[in-house]
This record gives C-alpha cells, structure tokens and sequence, in this order.
C-alpha cells in the first residue's frame, strides 16, 4: 500500500473518531447544562476541544447554543465538527480507490449533512439533543459501513490504528480536563452527577453500575476509563486494539519498521497494563495523563517515520 | 401540465441539423424515447432531474470550487434527455476514428524519428519545429509497439446538413469518460426501461479495454505488471475521474510525491519499502512530468522520469509529446497524412481551418473576422477563443494585436453551426448545440472505441461553446445495436 494512502486513511479515521469524540461530549454537556444549570459551565468542552483564550471562554461558557454553534458549524474552529468532517472526507476523497464505494458515500453524505445551512439553522432554534443524535447516528453509520464492507487488509489495519490511537488520547484528555476541576484530588467529594456526566460522556455509565456497584467513587472512575479491559472507550483497551491490529502489518519487506513501531507500542501498553489506580496517585493523575499524552505522541511519531514516508 | 406541452413551439431552424426532429417528422432513433416523453407527466420529469442531481452529489461526481479557501462541490451539469446515435452512423464514426488515430500513430513516430513526411514536404517543417508541444527530447526514443496515441478523445460535431466533422483531435490526456460511464449509469436509474427497449448497447467495458491495453505496455515481463495513475492531486478539477478510472481498473492512484526514481527505474513509496512501477497512465501534462527536464518549478512530476522513459525501464501513457500532432496548426495536415501513410481518403472531414501565419489567410481572416471562429493553436477548454460573429468591435480590435504579435499562435475556422439536440431546460424541450467526444483505445491488437462517448451540451441559449468552463453540460450517448 502506498504510504500516502496508509496516512490518509489513518487521519480520515482519526478525524471520524474525534468527531465522534465531540458529538458525544456535547450531548452529555447538553443534558448536564439541563440538570444543574447552576454550577453547570461549558469551560471544560472548550477547553479541551478549542483554542479559544481565557477571555473567549469566558465569554461563551454559559451560552449552550453559542458553543453548540461554534462546536459544531463554525468555519473558523479547527475542531468543529464540520472542519473535522471536512478533513475526514478530503483524506477519504484521495484514497477513494482504496476504501469501498459505500464507505466514501457515508463520508461523503455527512459532509454534505453538516454543510448544509439547515443544520446550523436547527441548532440555532430546535431541540440540540435531537440535531446531535442525527449527527451521531452518522457517526455510527459510518463505524457500521466500515465495519460491514471494508475489506480486511492492510487499509483497514491503518484505519483501526487511527482510531484507537485517537480514542485513547481523548479518554485521557477527558480525564485530565474533569479531574483538573477537582485539582486532581481524589479524595475529595463531590455531587455524584459530576461522575454520572463524565461516564456517560464516554458510554460508560451503565457498566459502571454493573461492575462497581459501590456509588460513585473518584478512583474507580478513573479505574474504569484507564484500566478496564472490557469496556471499548478505556485507554488499556484501546491500547490493546492498537497492538493487536498493528501486528497485523507484520511484513518481510519492512521488518525493521515494524519491530521499531511494535516495541514503542508494546512499551507503553505494559506501562498501562501493570499500572493501577494506587500507582497512578502516587505519580499524581496530572503527570501519569500528561505522560500517556507524550507516549502517544511517540507511537503517532513512529507510524510517521516507519510507514507514512514523512519524516 | 400537460404533458404535450413538452414539445410545443420546440423552434425548428432549418440552418441547424437537430438530432432529434426532421423538418416536420421525428428521426426514428428517437421514436420511442419521444412517445415516452409525449406520456409522462412534467412533475414527474422534474422529479427525475431531482433524482439526477441527488446521486450525483452524494456518490461525490462533483469537482471542488476553491473560492476564500474553502471548497464548494459542484455537479457537472446533467441533462437528463439521452443523445442518440444510429448504428450506421457510429459506423461511420468508428471507421473514421480509426483511420485518423492510425495516420496520427505513424505521424508521431514518423515525426520523433526519421521525419520522412517533413522531408517529402507534405507537412511543413517551420510548422512542427515551432510547436511548443514538440519535444526533441522524445527524437529517437522507442515506445513500446510503436503506440504514442493510447488514448484518443476526438471531438466530432456536425453541420447543418448532418455531416460530421472533427473539430480537434485531443491526443494528450483527453478527460471526460468517467462522465461517459456515471452519465449512463444515472440513466439507468432514472430511466430504467428505455436502456432495454432501445437496446443501447453497454459502454461499462471501457476500464477492461483500458487496463488490458495497459498492462501490455509493460517493459517488464513479469506476472502481474504495476499499473498506476498520476493525478495532480485532489485539487485537479478532473480528479473524480483519476479516482474512478483507478477504482473500475483495480490500479493504485498515485502523486507526483508518491514515486521516485533509482537507477532509472521508477518506484513507488509503499508502506513495505519501495516497489517498482511498470505503466504510469498519467493525468499530468507533459510540461509538468519531469522537473529535471520540463518545468523545473513543477512539484506533480517525479524528477528523473524520463530518462526512465527514455530507457524503456516505464511506460509512460499517453506518450510524452504528442503535443505536435493535436496543435491546431497541424490538424490541417491531417487529411494529408492520413493520404500519404495510408494511401487512402479521409472518411471523416476536418473544418476547412486558416492558419494566420500563411500571409494570404490572414488577409482573408482580418478581413472576414465577424464570420471566424478564432483559437489559439494550443489553446483548451474554450479559453482565448474569440466567436467573430457575437464579439464586440473593442474585443476584435484587441484580438487583432495578439494575432499580430504571434500569428504562428492562432487558426480561424468558419462559424459552423453545431447540431441541436433537445434538452429538458425550465420545465420545456428546448433545442442546444452538441459535440461528441468518443473516446478510441490504441492497443497491441488494434484500436478499440467503446459504442457511446461524451456529449458536450452548450446550455446557454444560442452559445456554440460546449467546454465546460464555459458553462456547458453533458448527456448520457447512445449508441444504438
């Protein structure tokens, strides 16, 4: 495969899953913004997800349907949701040849969705649950399509290496940003929605009822999003996917990019691995995130170098 | 609205030959396509041009519009009345097409190896050494089976009395036949029973021929020849077709930054190292090819290319250079060449065509200009064009300047009339000049065009300019059995 498809398939899926990423903070944000319209401030979504400066923030966070606007229609954020769309489909766009035919139609359809006026009409007047659901099930449309027609090969094993990659970065990122709230002190108590919020934002609320049953305690929260292996949007199980998928590229003819790419992975999934909720308040959660964020980096680094030709 | 409505006061000029009405009858190639127009509702004919432009948009047969730094989709406009062609006269077109390539063929390799045609005098000297597409760097060099002309898109248009003509023989990278195979598959949808009931024949084999052809070109006898095409990039307005033509030949589409050459071999940059590259079917110009050797500012090419070329270690399709045989000056040795190589007539006639650096045409262009058609000699796509009889005294007056400054640059033809074809337009059949574009293939074993081609609709009432910059559209072609 050629190494510019390779990269444009691994960002088109990196972009989709951000998007992805952002849809569901939105909506979380949304109901939250809903039920505790006191404390409630869309700082943290924006902090994470934009450039803005403080003052900017400031200006915006209290006002849902502002961020909802600048979130997901405006051209000028690099991480809306339409500029994101936008650079999935440009990737998809090039590698047309390499991707089915129905896959290139549900990219292209949701661009098409996001750019058209009557969805930033919407999101201006109508319900924001049900304009992001529409938004969300063209995300999921998408995972079903690839996951339904696209060949198993090489294409695809980039694809899931962009996404995994990506999911663990923004499971960490929201940690980080939630945590940051509470100046990453784990003991201290806070109203039990706060947590409800966090796991639902991730999909994670439901399992969190069956596996921990005890209430809503800080460190099995960050147990679950770091370290549970059964639950798809934790950073251990991304991780894991990466490796998995990743030894699928196992080849004869670039044998040294693959061992150098393959120990870096492996690297920091054992860190993951033999890590748990002590060890981690121990470095304190800011520097063992900020560290993940480096280590994640390097992998991106190393798939740059050893297999997208860019150096 | 009734449905007759259609076709009342469909004009009639008796100056332009239309496809579909005679005098006072309809041709009979369009019998059942006109009954069936005659009993649909017009509602529902809406719903088809609707239905037209929805799949278009959203299996992205669109081009990108960068306007503010942002990219606007865009369909290349569809009408949706098929252009229909009998099988006596495609045979004319098919027999005329071959004889014109297989002249063209044997100019080009005439023309880069011993010049015989320029020693006999029938084509000028001056003429070709002053073309700015002839290339001494391709003097000498071997192609493989003598083939420079792989693909053709000869343009034909046709006069008021029927008669075809070739407007321009378009041997460097004619673009256009993604739209010949997705204007017929939204045919097939919006008019699923007509295709059977007319019996059309099939124009999806055209990828087949294409990468049959191409794998032949192969330098390498290996089992699985590496057959690519080079696109510009994302930014060409023509790469939905690159994509297409790739994805229906199962060929990797590749950039200029994708290969690289070693050796004089040519390679491309894979996710397993580098891997060698046989056949590049390229979309790039050649001026764009080689930095080393052509535009040394361009980044679409891959420096060293062509002395890989010249080794024979790639086959490059089309060849590099066929410039010379479609500049317009030198289209009006055509029929010329077609009689000394092949010793026979032209079957298909060329638009009788000045050249104003012979001083008595232009004395009788400048003179005669409002009743000229004036191009420049490498000129596309309908620019830099001036229509003499619709262009205002200050436009002449400019245009006249140029010729002077350079008369080796510019050709006039008479104003030919176009033929109409009836297109639906604002809810009403109403007549607009046509082209056709059939696309040949040159291969080992003969020369192959698929039954149909582009037909290029001028959609501005009473406009003769059918390029697609210039505002014009296109209609599925058929070809009748």
């Amino acid at each position: 495969m050629l190494s510019r498809v390779a990269d444009s398939l691994y960002w088109m899926s990196r972009y989709m899953e951000r998007t992805d990423g952002i849809l569901r903070m939105l909506k979380v944000n949304h109901h939250s913004s809903q039920d505790d319209p006191i404390g409630f401030t869309w700082q943290p979504v924006l902090k994470i997800f934009s450039n803005l400066d403080d003052e900017q923030i400031a200006g915006m966070e209290m006002n849902g349907r502002k961020v909802l606007q600048y979130m997901v229609v405006d051209r000028d954020n690099p991480n809306s949701v339409l500029n994101m769309v936008t650079k999935s489909r440009e990737n998809a766009r090039a590698v047309q040849d390499n991707i089915t035919k129905e896959l290139w139609q549900s990219l292209n359809e949701f661009y098409h969705v996001v750019r058209h006026e009557r969805l930033e009409h919407s999101l201006k007047s109508d319900d924001p649950l049900t304009v992001l659901d529409s938004l969300v099930r063209q995300c999921m449309f998408y995972y079903g399509v690839t996951d339904n027609t696209m060949f198993r090969g090489e294409g695809l094993s980039f694809m899931n290496l962009g996404k995994y990659l990506e999911r663990a970065i923004q499971s960490a990122d929201i940690l980080d940003v939630r945590f940051s709230d509470l100046s990453y002190d784990l003991e201290k108590s806070t109203d039990t929605t706060y947590w409800k919020y966090l796991l639902l934002s991730v999909s994670g609320y439901a399992l969190y009822l069956k596996r921990y049953r005890s209430g809503f305690e800080a460190r099995n929260v960050i147990d679950q999003v770091l370290f549970n292996v059964d639950f798809p949007r934790s950073v251990l199980y991304s991780l894991n996917q990466l490796h998995r998928h990743f030894g699928r590229l196992k080849d004869e003819q670039n044998m040294e990019g693959f061992a150098k790419v393959d120990f870096i992975i492996g690297k920091i999934r054992s860190k993951i691995q033999y890590s748990d909720v002590h060890s981690v308040n121990l470095t304190g959660l800011h520097n063992y995130l900020k560290e993940l964020t480096t280590d994640f980096n390097e992998i991106g680094n190393a798939l740059n170098q050893s297999y997208f030709a860019n150096s | 609205m009734e449905a007759a409505d259609l076709f009342q006061k469909y004009p009639h000029n008796p100056l332009v030959w239309d496809e579909m009405h005679a005098a006072d009858s309809v041709r009979p190639q369009y019998q059942k396509v006109f009954d069936f127009l005659l009993d649909i509702p017009a509602d529902e004919l809406n719903k088809k041009e609707e239905l037209a432009k929805r799949l278009f948009m959203s299996q992205g047969i669109t081009f990108t519009v960068y306007s503010s730094g942002e990219g606007i989709e865009k369909i290349f406009p569809f009408d949706i009345i098929p252009r229909i062609i009998t099988a006596t006269e495609w045979q004319l077109i098919e027999r005329g097409i071959t004889q014109r390539l297989r002249a063209l063929n044997l100019f080009l390799k005439d023309v880069y190896h011993q010049q015989f045609i320029l020693k006999d005098g029938i084509v000028p000297v001056e003429l070709v050494y002053s073309c700015p597409h002839f290339l001494r760097e391709m003097q000498g060099v071997n192609v493989p089976y003598d083939i420079y002309v792989h693909i053709a898109g000869i343009d034909l248009i046709r006069d008021s009395d029927g008669t075809f003509y070739v407007l321009e023989d378009n041997l460097r990278t004619p673009s256009g036949v993604s739209y010949m195979i997705e204007n017929r598959e939204i045919t097939k949808r919006i008019f699923p029973d007509l295709i059977p009931q007319n019996k059309v024949l099939p124009v999806t084999h055209y990828p087949n021929i294409l990468y049959k052809n191409l794998v032949s070109f192969s330098p390498r006898q290996v089992a699985a020849p590496n057959v690519v095409l080079l696109t510009p990039g994302i930014y060409n307005s023509a790469y939905f077709e690159h994509t297409t033509l790739a994805r229906l030949m199962g060929i990797e589409l590749v950039e200029g930054r994708d290969l690289v050459v070693e050796n004089h071999s040519v390679y491309m940059k894979t996710t397993s190292g580098l891997q060698q590259v046989d056949v590049i079917y390229r979309r790039v110009d050649d001026d764009f090819l080689d930095p080393l050797v052509f535009n040394p500012d361009s980044t679409l090419g891959v420096s060293g290319l062509l002395s890989a070329y010249r080794k024979g270690n790639v086959a490059i399709v089309n060849a590099i250079g066929n410039g010379v045989a479609d500049d317009k000056a030198i289209y009006v040795y055509v029929p010329e060449m077609i009689r000394y190589y092949l010793n026979e007539e032209p079957i298909l006639k060329n638009v009788p065509t000045l050249h104003l650096s012979k001083p008595d045409d232009q004395k009788h262009v400048l003179a005669n200009i409002n009743k000229m058609v004036i191009k420049k000699t490498n000129g596309s796509g309908g620019y830099g064009m001036l229509m003499g009889h619709v262009a205002s005294d200050k436009e002449i007056e400019d245009y006249k300047k140029e010729i002077l400054k350079d008369p080796r640059q510019f050709i006039a033809q008479p104003v030919i009339s176009l033929s109409s074809a009836p297109c639906y337009i604002n809810g009403k059949m109403q007549p607009r000049r046509i082209d056709l574009r059939p696309f040949a293939l040159c291969g080992p074993s003969g020369i192959e065009i698929v039954p149909g081609g582009l037909t290029r609709v001028a959609l501005r009432e009473g406009s003769l300019v059918v390029n697609s910059s210039q505002g014009g559209g296109s209609k599925d072609t058929w070809v009748l059995a």
